[in-house]
């Protein structure tokens, strides 16, 4: 049996069920005696009992009007999601998110982001890429400069040149443009498709970055 | 030599004043009793015959008598402890008097409804704090006070028609009871 006085009582959830009559014989004995001996179910009964008198007596005025739980009142998401916990309840669900929070702020740094992906042939995998300056549309003259926009220090930069699919030329480079030699402009003629792609190689040798297929047109007429 | 010191009227006066002093003590033991057990007593007899039975103070009355004389008479020897002693005494005169009413009106008195109207006379000014308390929650403390208390509702019904588990609802009482009772006081 609890102690007087205790602050709180395995006893107290039979509090009111003893209020509405709803123990049996023996367990409602047992209550009985027990809040004889223990001052705070006793204490918590009568604030209990006053409570439940208090709402039979002026439940009809206290819940008039806006008191519509019985015809099915919908609760909205928010108030539900609301009144899942209590306030003191929140407050340490809040602590916990912050907490989680800093603690994810702080490990970020300690993870590699993952390896680049690109996209490889014909399949599309997301990825880093590179900027082609130029050329990148239809020219008058057959190129002597291209460009393509750098992708950081220490980046070693293979340059293809197709013509109609196949490899016309290629070279690589360490910066960010190449001047096309002057054997491989001859082999270029006006009025033709051309299409070049620059790929980025870490020093050592992995595939870091990658450009799409740029097609130019030189113009007729030269 | 004993018998000559027994005589003195020092310590006459001394054995007298321990006697006053024991029943002091007990005075003061009986009045504690009183103000401790008084309350569950009248809580205990007006449960079991309703606030609205005229005889209910009487018993209540009979029943403190009572537990002084058999208090005073030795009769509590410890053996359980007072709070015990105190629910025995206030029991069997509760059934004593339902046996006696039996007899009288040939059938057992008719269950008292709970809570008793009758009750609610005596504080009214109470009631009326507290129902501009209850009016001052949240809906969401007074769905739970209007389905469990006020329509009586099971703890499990109540949780259903709400959607929350029967545990929240035990726990959105004791939480209103907890804000009425710091609404109250204010």
């Amino acid at each position: 049996m609890t102690e007087m006085g205790t602050k709180m009582c395995k006893w107290k959830h039979l509090i009111d069920d003893y209020l509405f009559d709803r123990l049996d014989d023996e367990k409602k004995k047992k209550f009985e005696e027990h809040y004889f001996n223990c001052s705070y179910c006793f204490e918590k009964m009568v604030e209990r009992d006053e409570l439940i008198s208090t709402i039979k007596l002026k439940g009809e005025m206290i819940f008039q009007d806006e008191y519509v739980v019985d015809k099915e009142k919908g609760t909205t998401w928010f108030e539900k999601i609301i009144s899942f916990f209590t306030p003191k309840q929140w407050a340490l669900v809040s602590v916990y998110a912050a907490l989680l929070l800093i603690v994810i702020c702080v490990f970020i740094p300690y993870f590699k982001s993952a390896p680049p992906q690109f996209f490889i042939s014909e399949d599309k995998v997301r990825g880093e890429s590179i900027t082609l300056i130029s050329p990148v549309i239809d020219i008058k003259t057959v190129p002597t400069k291209f460009e393509w926009k750098d992708s950081g220090e220490d980046v070693e930069y293979k340059i293809c040149i197709y013509d109609n699919g196949n490899k016309l030329w290629a070279t690589t480079t360490k910066d960010n443009f190449i001047d096309l030699p002057e054997e491989v402009r001859k082999r270029m003629t006006s009025g033709e498709k051309y299409s070049w792609e620059v790929k980025a190689y870490s020093p050592e040798g992995t595939l870091i970055a990658i450009s799409s297929k740029v097609q130019f047109k030189i113009a007729k007429g030269e | 030599m004993l018998v000559i010191l027994g005589q003195c009227p020092y310590n006459v006066i001394e054995k007298e004043k321990r006697v006053i002093m024991d029943k002091k003590k007990q005075d003061t033991n009986l009045e504690e009793i009183y103000a401790k057990y008084g309350p569950v007593i009248r809580f205990r007899v007006r449960k079991s015959l309703g606030a609205s039975n005229p005889d209910w103070e009487d018993i209540v009355n009979e029943i403190i008598t009572n537990v002084i004389e058999k208090i005073k008479k030795k009769e509590f020897r410890g053996e359980s402890s007072i709070g015990t002693f105190i629910y025995t005494i206030t029991s069997r005169r509760i059934v004593d008097y339902i046996r006696q009413k039996s007899k009288i009106l040939k059938h057992a008195p008719e269950p008292i409804p709970y809570p008793d109207p009758h009750e609610h006379v005596e504080n009214k000014e109470r009631a009326e704090l507290i129902a501009d308390a209850i009016k001052k929650l949240k809906p969401k403390y007074r769905d739970v006070l209007y389905l469990y208390y006020y329509k009586g509702l099971s703890r499990e019904e109540v949780a259903e028609k709400l959607s929350i588990t029967p545990h929240r609802v035990s726990e959105r009482v004791n939480y209103s009871q907890k804000l009425l009772k710091k609404l109250v006081k204010r």
